[in-house]
């Protein structure tokens, strides 16, 4: 890696906690406002993308719940698991559910829209990064 | 290779076990408590008339029986014979994957739920035989299992498809009942011929029969249970089950009878070929399943009956064989029948094994084998074959006698080999398994019956058949007739196996013609096609990539236009806010044109990535805050990322690419055609059906005042959980090729 900026490697943390904490608020409204798993997923890549260029992949990787594949498999297993719920109480699959409270599959859904996008893509960045 | 015994860390996956044994005993308590049939029917696909039905009556809990009880007892087996394989999870998993496709196999009545637990049965046994993945025979005969049995499933889905279009019900129950009414439509010989095509390439009939041979490059637990006792009588079932709508046909009482003759005689005739005890026994198994074939064909009730028979004997004793051959390879290591000898006073319970099912296999009293030989000769006199088929008949049960006395015999007496150093018996896990399913196939006073179980499977192929008595007779003249001179003969056949073997060996154009050559030409000729038309059309070259690309979508367009009566409807109305498409159109062109006469790469990088913002500002005034939101973030990461990927590189000049004046003509014309579709597409009157049904119930039906996004996870979800598993999966299929890369070794 070239010598890295002080200040962008001090800095890359807290801009990573910052477009995390974005990623998630796009990720919520994103049923009513702009947003939602794709585009907050998007933000996510970016945010590990950062940490990745300033810090490496090593701490990328760290700051990440799960390794990119697994968190990319995870993504898809929500999405399907989410769908499963409406065959269980009789309705076709993926028929989302809601409960009173306001929570509902859709969520789960997205979740999972979100995981996948993070995974598959902070994977790829991984994998070009350290190839050099 | 015994001695001092190192397990591996981990479990031994023996409870597994309990998974089989629990679904047989329901089983059995099922017979007993609720008469057959049972059918389960739920709603999956209705409109494609695909529902997940389920039927399960004789001849479906005949196969049960086998699937779930020899299935407990391989995964005993497969806990001793794979205590020092690392890597035994994974076996385990898709061993118990295949046995519950294997359940739902048999079990289904819809033909579309048949089809996918049918290719299910093929993936798995794929995954098995491909297991020592690092031996290049293991990944070929994988790829041939996979190659022949899928293509057969193929043509079966074909077959099948049309056998209910033909009839109107899209199951199995349904097609037999209906089929009398359809037998002189003139589509029924295709469909057949279909189904048969996926029969015989399941169940090894010739000319598809080489892969099953190939096929023991799998651990011998996986040989001794999809090879010979279960997954390979796959395509037996499906014949016998449509036996009972169809064997009036000449056709199919034809194609089967002769199919079958010609099988079991070449396989025993290959046989003689082999000197690997475990293809010995897989030629004799693919002799076994042309002899079933035959006996499906046969259009009489007393066939049913001998198909069931066998089809149960025969599973009862090869699955033994099979684990003795694993057993005697666990042993000394070797599977050659020339370097095995006297192995009866180090291995004596293995021995017993083999004398046992040797017995049954030759169809010698005592045995289950001699009744099924006992059922076998009636049906075939009462059916008067041909004299060709009879003598058929003889030459492959001899070839069963010898290959028993190979197995049983010939490696365990005689003078024990002492070359090796000492041979110790197995443990107690490879042991057990086989003892107890060969004690099932002897007709001993404490073994428990299968018979009422097997008089209602052969009442689904046969439904005609009266009562029939399924315990052996020892009349001198049933023992003269139907045992004695295929013993001669066998006995011949043994004691001459070397020198028939010799003959056979040295007659070396049938490796150079037949099916197994003709399948590695095609293979040989397909992967030549490949590699032209990668040539042609997957050069590597981006301008060429384009050009094909653009040239074609201009043709195409171009064609589509002369061959309609659309007037082109040119209008121009400026947008409100126009000022704002209008920056964002200078931004584009900027960055394209900059792309172009820039030579640096990252300065090219940073160029285009203004193309892709300025679309996205070009998003953002049209009204879709959506798409511009997720194009910044795409652009975002794609130019950073590439930015700091390009480095390494080496951050030298692009290599300047000289104008061709055809090239500028295409571009120019790519550009204008685009114009033109565009402007006249917003001449048209708008169709807002869709969008106006979006806009009304995103809110009321699914909770969420963002169209855009209740399209993505709700109205629309199943092509987002596509595409999510298509960018997910991508990756998986990218990471080998970028450390390969990574490596310098692009492969």
């Amino acid at each position: 890696m070239s010598p890295r900026s002080t200040l962008l490697a001090q800095s890359a943390r807290p801009v990573y906690l910052l477009l995390l904490t974005a990623a998630l608020w796009i990720l919520l409204r994103g049923h009513n406002e702009p947003g939602g798993g794709f585009i907050g997923g998007l933000v996510a890549v970016a945010g590990s993308s950062l940490l990745a260029i300033t810090l490496g992949t090593h701490s990328a990787r760290r700051w990440q719940p799960l390794p990119p594949l697994s968190l990319a498999m995870l993504g898809v297993g929500l999405a399907l698991a989410s769908g499963l719920v409406g065959p269980v109480t009789g309705l076709p699959f993926l028929t989302h559910v809601w409960t009173d409270s306001g929570l509902s599959t859709v969520m789960l859904f997205d979740l999972g829209v979100f995981c996948a996008v993070w995974g598959a893509l902070t994977g790829y960045v991984y994998a070009l990064l350290e190839e050099g | 290779m015994s001695g001092a015994h190192e397990h591996p860390a981990g479990p031994t996956w023996l409870w597994l076990a309990a998974i089989p044994l629990v679904l047989f005993l329901l089983l059995a308590w099922g017979l007993v408590r609720q008469p057959l049939p049972w059918q389960f029917d739920a709603a999956w696909i209705p409109s494609l008339s695909v529902s997940l039905a389920f039927r399960i009556d004789g001849l479906s809990a005949l196969m049960l029986a086998l699937v779930t009880g020899i299935g407990t007892w391989v995964f005993v087996y497969a806990s001793g014979y794979l205590a020092h394989e690392p890597r035994r999870g994974r076996l385990f998993a898709v061993l118990l994957l295949f046995m519950l496709a294997m359940v739902g196999a048999v079990s289904a009545d819809n033909v579309i739920v048949l089809f996918l637990f049918w290719e299910l049965t093929s993936l798995t046994s794929f995954l098995l035989v491909g297991f020592q993945h690092r031996r290049s025979h293991a990944r070929s005969a994988a790829r041939q299992a996979l190659l022949i049995t899928m293509g057969g499933g193929l043509a079966l889905l074909g077959g099948l498809t049309l056998l209910a279009q033909i009839t109107g019900s899209w199951t199995l129950s349904g097609i037999v009942a209906a089929a009398p009414a359809h037998l002189a439509d003139a589509r029924l010989p295709y469909a057949l011929l279909l189904v048969l095509l996926g029969a015989f390439t399941k169940s090894a009939q010739f000319p598809f029969h080489f892969w099953l041979p190939n096929a023991m490059s799998a651990p011998t637990p996986v040989s001794a249970y999809l090879h010979s006792a279960t997954m390979v009588k796959l395509g037996i079932y499906l014949m016998a089950r449509l036996d009972a709508a169809f064997n009036d046909l000449l056709l199919w009482e034809a194609t089967l009878v002769a199919t079958g003759t010609v099988t079991a005689v070449w396989a025993g005739v290959l046989a003689l070929r082999e000197r690997d005890l475990k293809r010995i026994l897989a030629r004799s198994t693919v002799s076994a399943l042309g002899t079933l074939t035959l006996l499906v064909g046969l259009p009489n009730p007393g066939a049913g009956l001998a198909v069931v028979t066998f089809l149960f004997a025969h599973a009862l004793y090869k699955a033994p064989l099979f684990m003795v051959a694993g057993n005697i390879d666990h042993a000394t290591g070797t599977r050659i029948i020339d370097h095995l000898m006297g192995l009866r006073r180090a291995m004596p319970w293995t021995a017993a094994v083999a004398v046992l099912a040797g017995l049954s296999m030759a169809g010698l009293p005592l045995s289950f084998g001699f009744v099924a030989k006992d059922v076998m000769s009636a049906a075939k006199a009462e059916a008067e074959v041909l004299a060709l088929v009879s003598y058929a008949t003889v030459f492959v049960n001899a070839i069963s006698v010898a290959v028993a006395g190979v197995a049983a015999v010939r490696v365990f007496w005689g003078p024990p080999e002492t070359a090796r150093g000492p041979v110790h018996e197995v443990s107690w896990r490879m042991l057990l398994p086989p003892l107890a399913i060969v004690l099932l196939g002897m007709e001993f006073d404490f073994v428990p019956t299968a018979d009422p179980l097997l008089l209602a499977a052969a009442r689904v192929i046969a439904p005609g058949l009266g009562a029939a008595d399924l315990s052996a007779s020892y009349g001198l003249d049933v023992l003269l007739s139907a045992t004695g001179l295929t013993v001669l003969v066998g006995l011949a056949f043994f004691l001459s196996w070397d020198r028939l073997h010799q003959r056979l060996q040295a007659m070396h154009w049938l490796d150079r013609y037949g099916p197994a050559a003709t399948y590695e030409l095609l293979l040989r000729g397909l992967a030549l096609l490949a590699a032209r038309q990668t040539r042609l059309l997957q050069h590597g070259r981006l301008t060429g990539y384009l050009r094909l690309a653009l040239a074609a979508l201009l043709g195409m367009g171009a064609f589509a236009w002369m061959n309609s009566d659309t007037r082109l409807s040119l209008s121009w109305t400026w947008p409100p806010q126009a000022w704002a498409w209008l920056v964002a159109g200078v931004l584009i062109v900027a960055g394209a044109g900059a792309a172009l006469r820039l030579r640096d790469r990252l300065a090219v990088l940073m160029a285009s990535g203004l193309v892709g913002y300025g679309s996205a500002a070009l998003f953002l005034f049209a009204g879709a805050p959506d798409l511009a939101f997720t194009q910044f973030a795409v652009e975002t990461v794609l130019v950073v990322v590439a930015a700091s990927v390009l480095p390494h590189y080496g951050t030298g000049q692009a290599r300047a690419v000289p104008w061709h004046a055809g090239d500028l003509l295409l571009a120019a014309a790519a550009g204008l055609g685009t114009f033109l579709l565009l402007a006249h597409l917003d001449g048209l009157p708008p169709d807002t059906r869709l969008a106006d049904w979006f806009g009304a119930n995103s809110l009321p039906a699914a909770h969420g005042r963002n169209v855009v996004n209740v399209i993505i996870v709700d109205f629309r979800a199943l092509d987002t959980l596509g595409e999510i598993a298509v960018v997910a999966f991508s990756l998986l299929a990218a990471l080998p090729l970028l450390a390969g890369l990574k490596r310098g070794t692009p492969t």
